[in-house]
C-alpha cells in the first residue's frame, strides 16, 4: 500500500543548511539593494569629514581621544542605521510571517542574521576606522595591531548581538519606530565605554596589559550576555503570540 | 489530518471566535465562510502557527497506514506538514527574481527542485520567460503574476496540508483554471487543505467541508454536492 501525501513525512532541513540559507539569502538581499549598505557608509564619511573640518588642527595630546570619540560615535550611529534595517527585506510581502510558518530553528535564524550583520558591520567599520585615522593623521600601524583588531571585533560582536535582537523586536512591536533607539542607545553604552577604553590603551599603549585585559574582559562579558539574550529571546519573538 | 479542538481567540475584550472544532482528512478541502471581520483570516493565522489561540489546540495527526503506524499520532512539528498562503501577500523577496524566490522557499522546506521541474512549473503558470525567471525583480510583476508565482511555489511543495487565504485574489481565468487543476491534483494525492474565498464558484467542485464563522461559535458541515 503506497503512502498518501498526508502520511508521507516531509523532509527535514538540518540546522547548518538552514543557517547557510539564511546567510546566503541575506547576502543576496544586500546585493539586490546596494543602497542599504551604501547609505550608512556615506553617512559615516560625511560625519567624519564634518568633525574633522569643524575641529581643525587638534592638540597632539588630545588627538587619540578625539579620534576615538569621533570614530566610535560615527560607527555607533552608522551601524544603528544598518542594524535597524537588517529585517527590511523580510518585511516586504510578509516574508517574515511566512518564515515563521516554516520549520525553521529560531537559533539558526538568529545566527544567520547575526553573521550577516557581522559581514555588513565589518564593511562599514573598516572604512570608517581607516578614514578616521587618515583624517586625524594617525599612524596606520597601531590600527592594525592584534589588540585593536580584537577590540573592534568584540565591539562589533556586542553591537550586532543587540542589533539583531532589537531589530526583530521592532518587527513585532506596536511602537516600532521608537523601540530601537530607546533600547539600543542605553544598552550599548557599556560596550562602547569598554571599547573606547580598550582602544585608547591599544593605541597609546601606556597603561599596560592588565588594564587592557580588564577592559577587554568587560567587553567580552557584555558580548556573551547580549549574544545569549539574543539567542534566548529571538525564539519568543518568532513563536506564535 | 488537521485537527482543531475547541479553538478560541479574542483580541482585547472582543471574542472573535470560540469553541471552533473541526477535522480535515486527506483528500478533503474545508471552506471557511463568513462575513468580513468574522475572524476567518485570524483563524487561518492560528492554524498556520502565527497566532497562539486563547483556548484550544491545533494538531496535525498522522492516520494509521496499517504498516508503519497502527494508531493515529500527532506530529511534533506541524510546521513541516503545513504550507500557508496569506491573503493579499505572497511572501516574495520583492527585489529578487522568480527563480531565487522559489528556490529559497523550496530549500527552506528541504525540497530540492530540479531545474526542468522548475521550468515546467513556471511555464504552467505562464511565467516562463527568461526575463521573468532570471534577473527580473518580482516587485515589477503585476498583482496577478505575483499571486501566480506564489501558487507555483505551492504547487512544488511537498507539504500535505495547504492553508489558502483568498488564493484567487488577482488571478485571471486561465490562472484560476490552473489553480483548480493544481488543487484537485493535491487532494487526489491524499493532500488536504483549508481555504478562505469569497469567490465561491471556482472552488465549488473542490470543497468537501464547510465551516461557517460569523456567530461566536462555528460548526463543521459537509459541503452540499454541486450539480
Amino acid at each position: 500500500m503506497s503512502l498518501t501525501s498526508a502520511q508521507r513525512t516531509p523532509p527535514v532541513v538540518s540546522f547548518g543548511q538552514q543557517l547557510k540559507l539564511i546567510v546566503t539569502q541575506g547576502v543576496r538581499a544586500e546585493l539586490a539593494d546596494r543602497e542599504r549598505l551604501l547609505s550608512p557608509l556615506l553617512f559615516a564619511a560625511t560625519i567624519m569629514i564634518l568633525f574633522a573640518f569643524t575641529l581643525g588642527d587638534v592638540d597632539p595630546s588630545f588627538r587619540v581621544k578625539v579620534f576615538l570619540a569621533q570614530t566610535f560615535l560615527t560607527l555607533f550611529l552608522a551601524l544603528q542605521i544598518s542594524f535597524a534595517r537588517i529585517f527590511e527585506p523580510d518585511t516586504q510581502d510578509r516574508v517574515f510571517d511566512l518564515m515563521r510558518t516554516c520549520p525553521l530553528h529560531s537559533e539558526a535564524w538568529y545566527l544567520g542574521k547575526f553573521i550577516l550583520v557581522l559581514i555588513t558591520g565589518t564593511l562599514i567599520l573598516l572604512p570608517t576606522f581607516l578614514l578616521g585615522g587618515l583624517l586625524h593623521s594617525q599612524d596606520a600601524s597601531p590600527l592594525l595591531t592584534w589588540q585593536m583588531t580584537l577590540t573592534l571585533f568584540l565591539t562589533l560582536f556586542g553591537l550586532a548581538s543587540l542589533g539583531v535582537l532589537l531589530s526583530a523586536m521592532t518587527m513585532r512591536a506596536l511602537a516600532r519606530q521608537i523601540i530601537f533607539p530607546l533600547l539600543y542607545f542605553p544598552l550599548t553604552t557599556p560596550v562602547l565605554l569598554a571599547a573606547v577604553q580598550a582602544s585608547e590603551i591599544a593605541l597609546v599603549g601606556n597603561s599596560g596589559d592588565e588594564t587592557f585585559n580588564a577592559w577587554l574582559t568587560l567587553l567580552a562579558g557584555f558580548d556573551v550576555i547580549y549574544f545569549t539574550l539574543g539567542i534566548l529571546l529571538f525564539g519568543s519573538l518568532v513563536e506564535p503570540s | 489530518m488537521l485537527k482543531a479542538t475547541q479553538l478560541g481567540f479574542s483580541f482585547r475584550s472582543r471574542h472573535l471566535f470560540r469553541n471552533v472544532s473541526f477535522t480535515v482528512r486527506p483528500g478533503q478541502l474545508l471552506h471557511l465562510r463568513g462575513p468580513n471581520g468574522a475572524g476567518k483570516t485570524t483563524l487561518m493565522a492560528v492554524l498556520a502557527g502565527l497566532l497562539a489561540p486563547v483556548h484550544g489546540s491545533v494538531d496535525y495527526v498522522i492516520e494509521p497506514d496499517g504498516k508503519r503506524t497502527t494508531e493515529a499520532e500527532g506530529v511534533p512539528d506541524p510546521k513541516r506538514w503545513i504550507e500557508y498562503l496569506p491573503a493579499e501577500a505572497n511572501g516574495h523577496f520583492l527585489r529578487m527574481d522568480a527563480l531565487t524566490n522559489i528556490r529559497f522557499w523550496g530549500k527552506l522546506r528541504g525540497h530540492t527542485i530540479p531545474e526542468d521541474q522548475l521550468t515546467v512549473t513556471l511555464r504552467a503558470w505562464d511565467l516562463d520567460h527568461k526575463w521573468l525567471r532570471f534577473g527580473f525583480p518580482v516587485e515589477k510583476f503585476s498583482t496577478g503574476m505575483k499571486r501566480r508565482l506564489a501558487l507555483a511555489r505551492l504547487s512544488l511543495s511537498e507539504a500535505p496540508c495547504f492553508l489558502l487565504d483568498e488564493p484567487l485574489y488577482g488571478l485571471d481565468d486561465a490562472a484560476i483554471k490552473m489553480f483548480q487543476t493544481m488543487l484537485r491534483a493535491h487532494l487526489n494525492r491524499g493532500g488536504l487543505g483549508v481555504i478562505i474565498s469569497h469567490d465561491t464558484v471556482p472552488i465549488r467542485d473542490l470543497v468537501t467541508e464547510v465551516l461557517a464563522i460569523g456567530s461566536v461559535a462555528a460548526s463543521q458541515q459537509h459541503a452540499p454536492v454541486s450539480s
